[in-house]
């Protein structure tokens, strides 16, 4: 005889660590809705009409609201993804592995680099 | 001289013999000082208070990994865990017999079948060691092959694999992991860890062997880096690094077994 405890599917909510990793996969709904927003943005460029009613979409406030979610899930999920990143890929070479925090702290300026390209694209190369 | 501090624990008891169904809640008073473990609760409670307790310990140094238990839901090994620690965020030298919340809740490793009081029945985690083959294979080294040459291996050989070696096999990785509690077909942290340890070994050449096994969903593929297990392990062995490195290798086994045309197929059976 004996006994076999069943999770159940409010597992996650038994400590911390748990409901940080839910929080994790959770970033995906915000991101999911800047798509549909960027998706709509590039089917709305076929008219005029269209493109100013998508243009007014996005000024909405609760649609920037929704996208500010986005940039800050988008942004927590870096942060754990890029820790996550020396441990599952460590670099080697020779005999040297190169220390987690600089694998880190090179993700993080990839970020800076690809934002501050984008903002060079986007003001038309006067930044 | 000084009374000794004491305080409640919860001890979760469980005896089928007794005709049992479910676990339920024991709950004890006990001394306790700095130098206090969760085991010598134990230990305390069996020799003072109650000697039909069943628990596994052996070693008192953090070496055998037969004890470990649930404390406050986390699991711990019980000689590496303390008392002090769980009253000291309640209020220092307090005495917390005054009131009797427990400050310890000792339960059964999680996601393992409970056989008695503390002690649980750990043969699925001893299957999935077994099927990763967690030992050197060397076909040229065989007894019965006289030109065998002696392994030699050079510290920066060691160092690849040597963090993953450190398992004691106490299976709190598997406590922590909730795609183990979900799927217990899952092969889980320390042994895919440990089919890691062997895949790097300069010595080894079973690679391909133990890949059948972690190609499969039921191995690196079930894992979705929660990350706990690599928290609550003792001996710093990062079994989530260990599993997710193996997805990278899978990955790569995959892909060069479809360009060989051969099926990727569950070769356990
Ligand atoms: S990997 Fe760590 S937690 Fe898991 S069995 Fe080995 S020593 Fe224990
Ligand atoms: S008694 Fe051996 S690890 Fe705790």
């Amino acid at each position: 005889m004996s006994y076999k405890p069943e999770l159940t599917g409010r597992w996650w909510l038994k400590h911390g660590h748990f409901k940080r990793y839910m929080l994790r996969e959770a970033t995906v709904i915000p991101l999911v809705f800047l798509l549909c927003s960027l998706l709509a943005g590039v089917f709305s460029l076929q008219d005029v009409e269209r493109f100013s009613q998508w243009q007014a979409y996005m000024a909405h406030p609760l649609v920037i609201i929704g996208h500010t979610v986005a940039l800050g899930a988008a942004l927590y999920h870096a942060a754990t993804f890029f820790v996550l990143f020396p441990r599952v890929m460590p670099i080697r070479i020779a005999n040297y592995t190169l220390p987690a925090r600089l694998m880190v702290a090179g993700q993080w300026a990839a970020v800076l680099a690809v934002a501050l390209l984008c903002l060079w694209l986007v003001t038309g190369g006067r930044v | 001289m000084t009374q000794p501090r004491t305080c409640y624990v919860d001890i979760s008891r469980y005896d089928p013999e007794r005709g049992d169904q479910y676990p339920t809640m024991q709950r004890v008073q006990v001394p306790y000082d700095d130098s206090t473990s969760v085991l010598d609760v134990l230990q305390y409670v069996k020799e003072q208070v109650d000697s039909s307790l069943s628990y596994r310990w052996s070693c008192r140094m953090a070496i055998c990994g037969s004890c470990g238990v649930m404390v406050n839901g986390i699991p711990k090994l019980g000689c590496k865990d303390f008392v002090r620690d769980y009253v000291a965020h309640k209020g220092v030298g307090r005495d917390h017999a005054a009131n009797d919340a427990p400050a310890l809740t000792i339960e059964p490793l999680a996601h393992f079948t409970g056989e008695r009081d503390l002690v649980v029945n750990m043969d699925e985690f001893l299957t999935h060691l077994e099927a990763v083959k967690p030992y050197i294979i060397d076909p040229a080294s065989r007894p019965n092959n006289p030109s065998a040459a002696t392994h030699s291996q050079t510290p920066a050989q060691l160092a690849r694999y040597q963090q993953f070696a450190n398992c004691i096999n106490c299976g709190l990785c598997y406590a922590a992991c909730p795609q183990f509690g979900l799927n217990p077909e899952f092969v889980g942290p320390a042994a895919i860890a440990l089919a890691h340890r062997y895949n790097l070994d300069s010595r080894d050449h079973g690679k391909h062997e133990r890949m059948q096994v972690l190609n499969t969903h039921d191995g690196v593929w079930s894992c979705t880096f929660v990350g706990f297990c690599s928290d609550v392990c003792p001996k710093g062995v990062d079994p989530a690094a260990a599993v997710n490195q193996g997805k990278v290798e899978s990955a790569k086994s995959m892909l060069i077994q479809l360009f060989k045309g051969s099926s990727i197929g569950d070769s356990r059976s």
